[in-house]
């Protein structure tokens, strides 16, 4: 008996031991690849957190962006969208050399004082996605402009109920930046006399969770029987969002706008419970951002405005100021996506 | 106590085990990356979880005395958006950082009083005031916070000495000698563990329960303050509601990976601390590999494991005599030692050994 | 604490049935709050909706309320549910037309598969089970993010009749709260009446006892573990028809909601006391809590203050109540003693 729980314990043991074993072996294994025309550089890519579809989607593109430009390009970061377990990434990368980080923060500020030491030690910064504070950071590239993508969606959800009635937004966290950009600049669009009949009466936060989400979807319907419509600038929030409505029966009844991917809401746009909403392609987001980096390090880009590169697949590129955000290099306009045209797009 | 029983006795500590740990991480650590071994990076790989360690050793004391605190990821919050606001309204920073501690130890006292003078289950209340708590921090400062602070105060938790040596640490470190001091060489300390390991007992010997219990609690709560305030803000340079969300599990690993016991009465400072540098070293030469976020984190769910799993062992061998091949060397004098003590010698051990 | 009460069977019915008293009146002063404050709470949709949030918390939960019996505890739900969520969905996408009740059942052994590894690391290899968990948590969230490569699987590769599960209401109660409630009476009664089931109760209140008892502590234990993976398994199975796009971080921290309802819901942490009933309760009375602070149209902040203060709140009256009918049952107990020695004293 007693030897029989000891077998059982060392087994354990040799299973940890070699579960340690195996990742190590999967951590060797790096990938890189000369460029017989330029210099190659070593590129950091730490999204939010890894393990969800738009940062695998940015990662792929980064990867490729680093293939063409015989970049060695890791995609790594930690599980949660926390700033603070960002932070040893950072540092870790400095450690072993990296010439450029790109990063997508969900702290602006949390991951400063890394960046800073980072940079002290001359690696580049580049912002994507979530940017960071523009003292830690180069040049921040931007999904299409934050002043398109709020105003955007308002015509989306306007133009959905007639310009007319109540409607909510479902945001990601309170402390999220790009949606409370996105957020400002819906407000602003809404001071437009086309839209004086649209009323926002709530502002919900789903933390980016499905289950919060959607309680807080029904609870709006609940507590808004005029509700005309929802914008969620969230693919959680979105997605989580039509389940909702598809599963109250109240599409149609309610419109839906937000930021989704395609594949998420494709079952729910055929059933007529998002009739229009938007997005961008995330691979080429990854993609333009590793560019960015990679001449930064060449020194293509220095951070002047009308500085212009050029941008692999997506052709040459300009530095611009964001609305205020500056240096800046701008992905391109929302893609919009109906029952028409859904089925063209995969991702 | 001769020398070898003292040996023997250090063997078996669940600190010395650690330590092991540590030693034999580091050279995986070693073969893992070329940059594990830099003196800059072992000086600083502990920094970004000083705060984590910090909250950890107030939470020591609250489950040596029987007892959880789940709130305090969010009573960090508090006091860190707290700090913030009084720092923006023009107070004067070391003011604005007391206040933040007096708020983080108000809230661990509210805790406190729920739990050691209402009575009510530790658990269910924290669960409670983790969320209560959260929303408070939200409530006195929404959006996405505050990072202007006096560059001498963030210094304190997030200075460096000639640009290798984190301030940071040197504040877990003499915390750790502070706190150590006072669960295992002070009256209050004593009571800690009496209380945890039999409450019913130590009111009848005369402990203050109640006191001792509501303190442990704004103990854990002024902590959760030290971390925020000082060593979060400083280290991070970032004040808003969400500070230390997520951070939960990193704080009960290092816990209860330190060896201090879920159901109260054993523990220790040291424990904790050595819990914590392990878990970041190994986290510092995962990613100096880099292996992906997600598989770190198997690692470490396999290192908990392994550890209590080699813990186990070497208590079952010590029980038996020694029977595992690495310690063998010592058996007869643990064996002497017993005899001396008038353990009858099991003569079957001899047999079991290497099978 | 009920290793007393257990002494006389009689006893401990009573006191079962006080146990939920606390929480029965705590739940309806929430109730009676809400209906007064905020509007459309006491509609029909407005329940359906409340049934529809605890119908996975609740599933899970009856697992959990076995296993913190035994004095244990299993934090690994979330991530067994992620995983299994995750199984789920990749397995139907790919066989669209694959029988529903298979799949549930290929969860659940997952799911049973799981709970196995947590049972063995704490009965045979003797991890306390905080620990255990906290790595299979760690574990089985990593392996979820392998199987997916960080990619999804999103609700157009799901077949029709799946996704209707979390859409379609039978009798005015919704599928998956209707799958709930048989989790939970099935539960409930193998508690109540099964003898493995009693002996859950025997360990966590005194293991030393139980063991003396000839209770095989060990084997029910590991047998508690594999009920709550199971269930797990089941609650992934539901997870996915209500969120139908599936990634790694599927149900992340959902250990917290499930022993939140647990733990309110008045089963001890340090074993032995609680029922499935009272998880249920518990359940019930989170998510009406959080209900309710939706719908007042209450500024956002303010919200999750105030839905933690109720949580407080609640556990408060609970405790009280509980208290004082504990101590009125002693004094009636004694009363009734006293007046047996002596007839004069009544």
């Amino acid at each position: 008996m007693k030897g029989k729980r000891l077998l059982v314990l060392l087994s354990l043991v040799a299973i940890a031991a070699l579960a340690a074993g195996l990742a190590a072996g999967v951590g060797s294994a790096g990938e890189s690849r000369a460029n017989p025309t330029g210099k190659s550089y070593k590129i950091f890519f730490l999204p939010k957190f890894i393990g969800i579809g738009v940062f695998t989607e940015n990662g792929k593109g980064g990867k490729e962006a680093g293939k063409e430009l015989g970049d060695t390009v890791v995609y790594n970061g930690p599980t949660e969208p926390v700033g603070a377990k960002q932070v040893p990434f950072i540092e870790s990368a400095v450690r072993q050399g990296f010439d450029a980080i790109v990063i997508s923060a969900p702290d602006a500020n949390a991951v400063a004082p890394a960046l800073l030491r980072a940079r002290a030690r001359g690696v580049k910064v580049v912002s994507y996605d979530g940017d960071v504070r523009p003292d830690a950071r180069e040049i921040f590239v931007s999904p299409p402009l934050a002043s398109d993508i709020g105003a955007f969606q308002v015509e989306w959800l306007g133009s959905q109920i007639g310009y007319k009635g109540e409607f909510a937004i479902l945001s990601a966290t309170p402390t999220a930046a790009n949606q409370n950009t996105w957020i400002k600049w819906m407000k602003v669009a809404l001071k437009k006399p086309k839209y004086r009949n649209m009323k926002l009466v709530k502002i919900a936060y789903g933390n980016d969770k499905p289950v919060d989400s959607a309680r807080e979807t029904q609870a709006l319907l609940q507590a808004y029987p005029n509700l005309k419509g929802i914008i969620a600038p969230t693919t959680v929030g979105i997605s989580a969002a039509a389940q909702v409505l598809s599963q109250e029966g109240a599409c149609g009844k309610v419109a839906l706008t937000g930021l989704g991917l395609p594949n998420e809401m494709r079952k729910f746009v055929k059933k007529g419970c998002a009739r229009k909403f938007g997005l961008w392609n995330e691979r080429d987001f990854g993609y333009l951002a590793v560019y960015v980096a990679h001449h930064v390090l060449d020194g293509t880009i220095t951070g002047k405005i009308g500085e212009t590169f050029k941008a692999g697949r997506l052709g040459t590129r300009q530095v611009v100021n964001c609305a205020g955000v500056k240096p800046c290099v701008v992905l391109g306009k929302p893609l919009v996506f109906t029952p028409q045209n859904i089925d063209k797009f995969n991702f | 106590m001769t020398s070898r029983q003292l040996l023997g006795r250090l063997l078996g500590r669940w600190e010395t085990l650690l330590l092991v740990a540590i030693v034999g991480v580091g050279a995986w650590s070693a073969t893992l990356s070329p940059f594990f071994l830099h003196r800059a990076n072992l000086l600083d790989l502990v920094t970004p979880y000083v705060f984590i360690g910090l909250i950890a050793f107030g939470l020591a004391f609250v489950v040596i005395a029987g007892e959880i605190d789940i709130s305090v990821v969010s009573t960090l919050a508090v006091s860190v958006v707290s700090f913030a606001q009084l720092v923006q309204a023009g107070v004067n920073v070391w003011l604005a950082a007391l206040a933040g501690l007096g708020v983080a130890t108000a809230l661990g006292l509210g805790n406190g009083l729920l739990v050691g003078v209402l009575n009510l289950p530790s658990l269910a209340v924290t669960l409670g005031t983790l969320a209560a708590y959260q929303g408070l921090a939200f409530v006195i400062l929404s959006g996405e916070g505050v990072s202007s602070f006096p560059a001498g105060y963030l210094r304190v938790g997030g200075g460096y000495i000639g640009n290798e040596l984190p301030i940071p640490l040197l504040v877990l470190l003499g915390l750790a000698v502070v706190l150590g001091l006072l669960l295992h060489a002070t009256r209050f300390g004593r009571y800690v563990f009496t209380i945890g390991a039999n409450r019913e007992a130590a009111r009848f010997s005369g402990v203050p329960v109640a006191r001792v219990r509501v303190t442990v609690f704004c103990l854990s709560g002024l902590m959760a303050g030290i971390a925020g305030v000082f060593v979060y803000v400083g280290y991070f340079g970032s004040a808003r509601a969400d500070a230390g969300q997520g951070q939960l599990l990193d704080v009960v690993t290092a816990v209860v990976l330190g060896g201090v016991d879920i159901f109260g009465g054993v523990g220790s400072i040291a424990g904790v601390l050595l819990a914590l540098v392990l878990v970041a070293e190994l986290r510092n030469g995962m990613q100096l590999a880099n292996l992906p976020g997600d598989l770190q984190n198997i690692v470490i769910g396999g290192l908990l494991l392994a550890a209590i799993v080699s813990g186990n062992l070497i208590r079952a061998a010590q029980a038996g005599g020694l029977r595992i091949p690495g310690l063998g060397l010592r058996r007869k004098e643990v064996i002497a030692a017993d005899a001396e003590a008038g353990v009858p010698v099991n003569p079957t051990v001899e047999t079991r050994q290497g099978g | 604490m009920t290793g007393r009460r257990r002494v006389t069977p009689h006893g401990l019915a009573a006191a079962l049935r006080l146990r939920e008293t606390g929480i029965v009146i705590a739940l309806a002063a929430v109730c009676v709050f809400f209906s007064i404050r905020a509007t459309n709470f006491l509609t029909l949709d407005n329940w359906q909706d409340i049934a529809k949030e605890v119908a996975i918390v609740v599933a899970v939960g009856v697992g959990e309320t076995m296993v913190v019996l035994t004095r244990n505890i299993d934090l690994s739900v979330g991530s067994m549910v992620g995983l299994t969520a995750y199984l789920t969905a990749d397995t139907l996408a790919q066989h669209n037309g694959a029988p529903l009740a298979l799949i549930a059942l290929l969860a659940v052994g997952v799911g049973i598969g799981l709970g196995l590894v947590n049972g063995l690391l704490v009965a045979v290899a003797r991890i306390p089970a905080i620990i255990a968990t906290l790595a299979t948590l760690a574990i089985y969230r990593g392996i979820a993010f392998e199987v997916t490569g960080g990619q999804r699987i999103a609700a157009f590769q799901l077949p029709d009749r799946f996704l209707e599960l979390a859409a379609s209401k039978p009798a005015g109660l919704p599928t998956l709260a209707w799958i709930a409630l048989g989790v939970a009476l099935a539960g409930g009664v193998a508690l109540r009446l099964a003898p493995w089931g009693r002996d859950l109760y025997a360990i966590g209140s005194n293991p030393e006892a139980a063991r003396l008892a000839g209770i095989p502590a060990r084997r029910r234990v590991i047998a508690a573990f594999v009920v709550s993976g199971a269930l797990s398994g089941l609650g992934g199975f539901m997870w996915a028809a209500r969120f139908p796009t599936v990634d790694a971080v599927a149900a992340t921290d959902f250990e917290l909601a499930v022993i939140t309802a647990v733990v309110i819901g008045g089963v001890n942490v340090f074993g032995g006391s609680g029922t499935v009933l009272g998880a249920v309760l518990g359940a019930v009375l989170v998510a009406t809590i959080a209900n309710g602070f939706t719908l007042l149209r209450l500024s956002e902040f303010w919200k999750i203050f105030f839905n933690g203060l109720a949580i407080v709140v609640a556990v408060t009256i609970d405790a009280l109540v509980t208290q004082r009918l504990q101590e009125a049952l002693r004094r009636r107990r004694a009363e009734v003693l006293a007046a047996r020695h002596q007839e004069a004293e009544a």
